[in-house]
């Protein structure tokens, strides 16, 4: 019972800073972008006062039950996600359950959430919100192959299927897995920028063309809840890649500044192109990325 | 008399006399019917012990019946999912034309499939076989649609197979001299080489027809759709799992034991690995239900045969169990399309939307069989998938897992064009007055969905007669080694553990339901799908806002040249081709007299000018 009892702490602890961390980093992206842009922008903190704000709002109607689930849903596979990816490498403060940090149950249960949100968009009948669904389902086929080929060649080389392992790995020889294994690293990166959907793979919201797709009929509590679950989820991609590549951190600060280095992948990457097409977005993923995948698994199988 | 006799009269007479007794009573036509299935049933999961055999010599060939721990597995599977579908076949088939042929061909498949697990001789095996080829034909063609283009193709494909059996049997035959199948199994290891690659060849043609592998497919996904779907349930849970059945004996008792085995397997497996992939493009492109669910089904297949090709202990428990799951959400999910068909008289995706507050409870068990069929956590389905990528990655098919994984992340796309397409969107007028399906029809719909709830948590209920049925074909037991009542493990000792999963799931979810609904929520009121905010604007009560046409299209385009390609088009060439044939040789046999006659002539006109050369 008190193991328990301190798991659920321990949740509830990772889950604050999980959101900290998340809002902040999307305040500080919408400061870069808006200085490289040359406009001043909102301060850093100005997230936290748009959450709040929606946090404290009551909404006045509603569609429908999927609508209420939708929201819970996605909030589901940010929190276990965060349970399973370790946060630090000796993490006393922030226990996990764990799971023994399966990847393959990591993959799929990244995508409970998308799919319990987008029947929580369905139902609201605002086929903007359905174009939006479309686009992310067929974009996520495609940098799902690369980020797969990365995480198998991975596996097959260390021959663990869990993220803690992989850990034990890089502990033990002492060298990143993003030195000793960089094909698959440049696979998972390139990925990674399907993941966040920033520029140009931001088809998913699509701001001028789809009035933000998925998040177009929620409001109030309901779009609170997506936004802290967004911020979550990045914090957990983040760190997850952080866990697999390089080395895990030992305490919050190493894991920030290598959380941030990371971030900034995506972030500057954004500010230089235009949105593709979802086609070509998933062709997009099928070239390069799938092909240091498959240099990644040659890698993995030759050495 | 022997249990299994009983069974088998029962089944016989039930089909007749259910056949007879519409033309008493339609009420008593229905309770024959789920006589004639649900007693057999009862009476073979009480009364008949594994490892029982009853033989009879008929007409000189001596039979032999029994059942061990792996036919025991597959029957659980036709008979739980035949009692289901019966049960929802009499509210299915309420005030529909033809119940006694219907009825007659359903309890003679569900007969046949019984017979087959039953057969210890190639004699009754194969005798079991045709009779459920025949019966699911002729369900195939119970609504007279299409029976020239899609009935005649599932009877061409399965003929095929069914001769190339017929020859594996003689042959056989004729080298041990017996039908039974624990002689051939016996002799195979000191047949020829030629014998002990062509046989298994042979029957993996006829069962590969069955479970719908990729080049035999292309019947499949007409068939299934259009039979009626409280069969199709059976014909693509249950049925197609002979094939899979017969598969894993031909592979397991057979090619392990020759040097070649390893090319049978490799070969299986990328089969079932490029099933998967076409059968899940082709169903993303459906817009029909049951062409989608029919597609799906062959993509599903395809990672079953994946699974027990491989052969890994853990491949064959993550085929089995995968069987078992698509047996249970394919039953429901095709049982789904089948009440929306009863209540709005079309099964199209385009045509009806929005039906999850007029038929909630069908709209919960294909929300559970969508998850399970998905592969997410914490639904069954997500046991079978995790058990296939790690076999397939601590065996070393690196490849393969990414086109599973392609076909299965695909497969997301087809699973929510399935639920946003009937449930979802825009309600419309058309469809106000549909309601709920009659509760016989959503009690077996629910029923499963309930046990692939409790398969994603406790899958140690279905590994275990899985691994009994193993251990049977001469596997060791893997108990606490790669499972447990609700932990899955490879063999490189990494684990899932189930438990914690669902209840921080469930944990979660509450919470922050609880969150978002706890305060207000009386307060809120419900708005229709037309009070919606559409760039900035209400739209107007006549506006057309449903979208359903080109639903996938993004992903369309960009796979569309691998769509290009299609195995039926070079089958429709190889006939065309055939039929030119015939179409030249008509020319010669015109069925004229006087034709005939100069053949005749001409023929003995060239014997006389030739004579010297010839004679």
């Amino acid at each position: 019972m008190e193991e328990v009892l301190y798991n659920v702490l321990g949740a509830i602890a990772t889950f604050l800073v999980a959101f900290v961390v998340g809002m902040t980093y999307g305040g500080l992206n919408r400061k870069i972008t808006a200085r490289v842009q040359n406009r001043k922008g909102p301060p850093f903190y100005q997230n936290f006062i748009d959450t709040l704000k929606l946090a404290s709002k009551k909404s006045a109607i509603h569609h429908g039950v999927m609508q209420h689930f939708g929201p819970a849903f996605l909030m589901v596979t940010s929190v276990m996600s965060l349970l399973i990816v370790p946060v630090l490498t000796h993490n006393q403060w922030f226990p996990n359950l764990n799971f023994h940090g399966d990847l393959i149950f990591l993959l799929y249960i990244m995508v409970f959430g998308p799919l319990g949100m987008a029947l929580g968009a369905g139902q609201t009948g605002n086929p903007n919100s359905a174009i939006g669904i479309t686009r992310g389902l067929s974009q996520m086929v495609g940098y799902e192959i690369p980020w797969v080929l990365a995480l198998v060649a991975l596996m097959i080389q260390y021959h663990t299927t869990s993220i803690v392992g992989l850990m034990a790995v890089q502990a033990q020889s002492g060298t990143w897995l993003m030195f000793s294994s960089p094909f698959a690293f440049i696979a998972a990166v390139m990925a990674m920028l399907g993941m966040f959907s920033y520029s140009p793979f931001d088809v998913v919201i699509a701001p001028a063309e789809i009035a933000s797709g998925p998040a177009s009929e929620n409001g109030g509590k309901y779009l609170f809840t997506m936004m802290s679950s967004g911020s979550v989820f990045a914090f957990v991609k983040l760190t997850l890649y952080v866990d697999l590549f390089m080395g895990g951190a030992d305490n919050i600060v190493i894991l920030l500044v290598k959380t941030f280095a990371l971030y900034m992948i995506p972030v500057l990457y954004s500010l230089t192109t235009v949105r593709y097409r979802t086609e070509q977005s998933i062709r997009w993923f099928w070239g390069w990325p799938s092909f240091f995948g498959l240099l990644a698994i040659l890698q993995a199988v030759i050495f | 008399m022997n249990t299994i006799y009983i069974i088998f009269l029962i089944f016989l007479g039930g089909a007749v006399f259910t056949y007879f007794a519409g033309k008493i009573h339609k009420v008593l036509q229905d309770i024959l019917f789920l006589v004639s299935i649900l007693v057999p049933a009862y009476l073979f999961f009480a009364n008949v012990e594994i490892g029982q055999n009853v033989n009879l010599t008929l007409g000189g060939i001596s039979l032999s019946w029994g059942i061990n721990y792996f036919s025991w597995l597959f029957s659980l599977i036709v008979l739980g999912l035949g009692s289901l579908a019966a049960i929802y076949a009499v509210g299915f088939m309420k005030g529909e034309k033809r119940r006694g042929y219907f009825y007659f061909n359903f309890i003679l498949s569900i007969m046949a499939m019984t017979g087959i697990l039953l057969s210890r001789d190639l004699v009754s095996f194969f005798v079991f076989w045709e009779i459920m080829t025949w019966s699911s034909y002729l369900i195939t063609i119970y609504n007279g649609n299409k029976v020239q283009s899609i009935g005649i193709k599932y009877f061409v494909f399965s003929a095929i197979g069914a001769y190339a059996m017929l020859m594996a049997i003689v042959m056989v035959h004729h080298i041990t001299g017996s039908f039974l199948i624990g002689d051939m199994i016996h002799a195979y290891p000191a047949m020829a080489l030629s014998m002990q690659i062509w046989i298994p060849i042979m029957f993996l043609m006829a069962f590969g027809v069955k479970a719908a592998m990729m080049p035999l497919h292309v019947w499949a996904p007409g068939a299934y759709s259009n039979a009626p779907m409280a069969y199709t349930s059976v014909f693509s849970g249950a049925l197609s799992k002979m094939g899979i059945y017969g598969m894993t004996l031909v592979l397991v008792t057979m090619v392990n034991h020759i040097p070649q085995g390893v090319w049978f397997r490799e070969v299986l497996a990328w089969l079932g690995g490029i099933t998967a992939v076409i059968g899940t493009l082709w169903a993303i492109q459906q817009d029909d239900a049951k062409k989608l669910l029919a597609y799906s089904s062959v993509a599903q297949l395809g990672y079953i045969i994946t699974g027990i090709a491989i052969g890994t202990e853990l491949a064959m428990l993550a085929g089995l169990f995968l069987a078992v799951m698509h047996a249970l959400f394919k039953g429901t999910l095709f049982m789904v399309v089948g009440a929306i068909e009863k209540q709005t008289g079309t099964s199209n995706f385009t045509e009806v939307t929005g039906l999850i507050r007029k038929m909630p409870w069908t709209f919960l068990s294909a929300l559970l069989a969508i998850i399970a069929l998905a592969g997410i956590p914490p639904l069954g389905g997500f046991v079978g998938k995790w058990m296939l990528y790690e076999s397939l990655i601590t065996s070393n098919h690196y490849l393969l897992v990414i086109v599973i994984f392609f076909a299965s992340t695909a497969a997301f796309l087809y699973c929510y064009k399935f639920l946003f397409g009937f449930f979802m969107g825009q309600e419309e007028k058309e469809w106000a007055h549909v309601k709920e399906a009659p509760a016989v029809m959503v009690l077996p719909m629910l029923i499963m969905a309930l046990f692939m709830l409790v398969l994603g948590t406790f899958p140690g209920i279905i590994l275990n007669p899985i691994n009994h049925g193993l251990q049977a074909l001469g596997y060791a037991d893997s108990y606490k080694h790669l499972w447990d009542t609700s932990i899955i493990l490879n063999s490189w000792g990494n684990k899932v553990v189930l438990q914690p999963i669902l209840y921080s799931i469930a944990g979660i979810f509450l919470f922050f339901i609880a969150f978002l609904t706890w305060k207000g929520y009386k307060n809120t009121r419900f708005i229709s799908t037309k009070d919606i905010s559409s760039s900035g604007e209400v739209p107007k009560e006549d506006e057309n806002l449903t979208f359903s046409v080109g639903f996938m299209q993004p992903f369309y385009r960009a796979v569309e040249p691998a769509m290009r390609r299609q195995i039926d088009k070079y089958y429709n060439a190889f006939a065309d081709g055939l039929e030119a044939t015939f179409e030249f040789l008509r020319r010669i046999y015109t069925g004229n007299g006087q034709t005939y006659a100069i053949y005749v002539i001409v023929f003995v006109v060239v014997m006389l000018l030739f004579k010297d050369f010839l004679f």
